[in-house]
């Protein structure tokens, strides 16, 4: 009995001393410049201000317009990473970021209707900024390209998201009663506006 | 052996309790100041709410809107926001303004009035009213934004907060549909100038 618990005691402490460390968490593979890729922007209140500023305009323009920047969004953050890598893209300073979230904001609180090449054209300029920005914080052993793959993935999945759910919001075909909703859009377009002017000013003031 | 017991256990028991009392009481230390984009996004959002004097003035715009109806009550808070930060860029170029304090006050006066009354002016007439008093307000939160943890973060809480601020008087605008609720904002209206008369007096110095 004895002899037969002392081998099973001794089969499952060699199990136990042989087992690798669990890799439950894929960040501790080289997977993890994905996710600082991916994660990075979401970090920075102006990244998250100026995106969501653009796929609410898109979303309110109506989804024949919008789906454009579900190919175009990401591929403008790639060529502003590839563009800051190759030739060192100077950044856009806070006077110009905050002037584009003013921009944003008053095309949508005036409920504009921007032609679907100067909406893309936009949300390209707009990519371009923001990956440039994004690729200034790489750090020397950053596999550049699963980092890129993370901030496209980002790019695609918050322009989509944020677009779909102002389509959804604003439900254009429901009639005069939801008529609030398109005035609520706009109302929010005011408040970005106003958060853009006051970051102007305060680019101007320090 | 028992006895001497007793006595231990009589002398630790109100001991422990005292001090299980103490420490349920306590407040939380708040050693580190809030910072980064956390605090100043709670500083942004708390601004407009912790000023008496701000948060019935925004109320008190929103029931207005609601009282005088179409257009006022979508044009207001699409473009208030907008008035208010022009304010706020003056606060934060240092640009000062006369009398900032005893206008705030008396935005809340004559809004509180307005409401009361269910003054009906002109859109024009109104929106010049609100958008002057909306410079006024804005100013005092701009110049708060050079000193924030985050100014963009601020900026954000700020412009959120009186937002929601407007809905909420919009909100309780709604009630004019219905005859008694009429009266009830006519008396909240009469609450906000009471309420901005003392604030109005408390600047001039007439009460402490």
């Amino acid at each position: 009995m004895n002899f037969r618990f002392g081998r099973s005691f001794v089969a499952v402490a060699a199990l136990v001393a042989q087992a690798p460390a669990a890799q439950a968490h894929i960040v501790a593979s080289r997977l993890g410049d994905f996710y600082a890729g991916a994660l990075h922007p979401l970090t920075d209140l102006q990244d998250i201000v100026l995106w969501l500023a653009m796929g609410v305009l898109a979303g309110s323009l109506g989804a024949a317009r919008g789906r454009w920047l579900v190919l175009v969004f990401p591929l403008g953050l790639l060529a502003g990473l590839v563009l800051d890598r190759m030739f060192g893209v100077p950044s856009a300073g806070p006077a110009a970021d905050a002037g584009i979230i003013l921009a944003l904001g008053l095309l949508l609180a005036a409920a504009a209707r921007i032609p679907t090449a100067l909406l893309c054209a936009m949300a390209f300029g707009l990519a371009v900024t923001r990956g440039a920005a994004n690729a200034a914080d790489f750090a020397p052993e950053t596999d550049r390209l699963l980092f890129a793959a993370g901030l496209a993935g980002a790019g695609y999945a918050a322009i989509t998201l944020t677009m779909a759910l102002t389509l959804a919001f604003r439900r254009p075909d429901a009639g005069p009663s939801m008529e609030w909703r398109g005035i609520a859009i706009r109302a929010f377009g005011g408040w970005i506006a106003a958060i853009g002017l006051m970051m102007v000013g305060f680019a101007f003031a320090s | 052996m028992t006895v001497r017991h007793s006595i231990a256990t009589s002398r630790v028991l109100p001991r422990l309790l005292t001090a299980l009392v103490a420490l349920v009481l306590a407040p939380p230390a708040f050693a580190h100041e809030q910072a980064g984009v956390g605090g100043g996004l709670l500083s942004g959002l708390l601004h407009p709410l912790t000023g008496m004097d701000h948060m019935i003035a925004m109320v008190a715009v929103g029931i207005w809107g609601a009282q005088l109806g179409v257009p006022a009550i979508w044009v207001l808070p699409i473009t208030f926001p907008l008035v208010m930060a022009m304010g706020g860029v003056l606060g934060v170029l240092r640009i000062p303004l006369p009398m900032s304090e005893v206008v705030i006050a008396l935005s809340a006066l004559i809004l509180g009035a307005a409401v009361a009354m269910r003054l009906r002016l002109p859109f024009v007439a109104a929106a010049v009213v609100v958008a002057v008093f909306a410079i006024f307000h804005g100013h005092a939160h701009g110049a708060e934004l050079p000193g924030a943890a985050n100014p963009l973060a601020y900026g954000v809480g700020f412009v959120v907060a009186t937002g929601l601020l407007h809905l909420c008087g919009i909100a309780i605008g709604t009630l004019t549909r219905w005859p008694a609720g009429e009266r009830l904002i006519q008396g909240l209206g009469v609450i906000i100038a009471a309420l901005g008369g003392y604030f109005l007096a408390q600047t001039l110095g007439a009460v402490a």
